[in-house]
């Protein structure tokens, strides 16, 4: 038996999401078992299932040093009020030309 | 017999075996043998139950009544047991998970071809009706191969050959002629008796198990209930039956 990952998308601009996952033999009981298990309702308009095996997978170690970099969580407000000030100090020079 | 008693015994044992196959595999919620399965399972009893309705309406058209759902409940659960025109294929009663998925395996085989038989049926009512069965039978069809054929070459495969001896012994029920199948096929209902299939169900059955097994065809025109039918319409009314006259 293998695991196996299921992402519905509705027709239009949503993307794919993950619905569920499902234990199967094989890919193709995989694909009759999420039809039933997911998308008995018509929850989405297509499926992807994806056996987990062919996932690139990687965890906290691969990840947790990005935690720690605030820098990359600024949210423009400094660069804004830069540009502000640049663009108030054009237009005082301006006005003394006149 | 005039044609159209012919086409009511036509339509009710194309009804009745969708009704109690639909009933059969309903049973299985909650036991099938893993979650996905109890889910897939009893989603195709009730696409089956469906068809059933679908086909009753069309009895109840003959028969010149509304089709209401009380209507469609006295054609399903109403009748004594020499009206229904059932077969022992579907009547058998079974807790073996190997008998339950031949049988739908087999079942949905032979559905699939008696829906074909009547896909450009001279009755537009019953041609339409094909027309909807005929896509959830893709399904149905997808679902019981992907099993059977992943299980038949596991060990397994001695559970699936026990249950097969067992269905294909009901199996001839199922193929038996209905009364009035000469007239039906003259008149377009249906393009050829579903006893010209045998040999079509046989390969497709050699093919998945490579074997040599037979299909016979039974008589008998479907007068008769098994012995399993009374045990299953007791099951079927165990609500209806604690008050016949409540108001749902």
């Amino acid at each position: 038996m293998a695991t196996y990952e299921v992402f519905l998308k509705k027709d239009g601009k949503d993307e794919y999401r993950h619905a569920g996952a499902l234990d199967a033999a094989n890919d193709e009981l995989a694909l009759v078992m999420a039809r039933e298990t997911y998308i008995r309702r018509a929850e989405g308009n297509r499926v992807w299932v994806v056996n987990r095996e062919h996932l690139l997978m990687a965890g906290d170690d691969f990840i947790s040093p990005n935690a720690d970099k605030p820098h990359r969580h600024h949210d423009g407000a400094a660069v804004a009020a830069r540009r502000k000030a640049a663009r108030e100090a054009d237009s005082s020079e301006a006005g003394n030309d006149e | 017999m005039s044609n159209e008693a012919a086409l009511r015994e036509f339509l009710l044992a194309f009804a009745d075996d969708e009704h109690l196959i639909g009933q059969q595999h309903t049973e299985w919620i909650g036991v099938a043998p893993f979650l996905e399965e109890d889910l897939a399972f009893s989603s195709i009893g009730q696409d089956e139950l469906g068809h059933a309705v679908l086909l009753y309406e069309l009895v109840c058209e003959i028969d010149g009544v509304e089709p209401t759902d009380a209507a469609i409940d006295a054609l399903a659960y109403g009748r004594s047991a020499e009206e229904y025109r059932s077969s022992a294929f579907t009547e058998f009663g079974t807790t073996d998970w190997a008998e339950a998925l031949v049988r739908h395996w087999i079942y949905d085989m032979v559905e699939d071809l008696r829906w074909q038989l009547v896909a450009e049926s001279s009755h537009a009512g019953l041609a339409s009706v094909a027309v909807r069965a005929q896509r959830e039978e893709a399904y149905h069809r997808r679902h019981a191969e992907a099993l059977i054929g992943s299980l038949v070459t596991t060990p397994g495969r001695v559970e699936l050959e026990r249950a097969l001896d067992t269905v294909l012994a009901l199996l001839p029920s199922l193929l038996a002629p209905v009364a009035g199948i000469e007239e039906m096929v003259a008149a377009g209902v249906t393009a050829a008796p579903l006893s010209s299939k045998s040999s079509d169900i046989a390969s497709q059955i050699n093919a998945a198990f490579d074997g040599e097994y037979e299909v016979q065809v039974g008589s008998g025109a479907r007068q008769e209930r098994s012995s399993a039918f009374g045990p299953l319409m007791a099951r079927m009314r165990e609500v209806l039956d604690l008050d016949p006259d409540a108001v749902w």
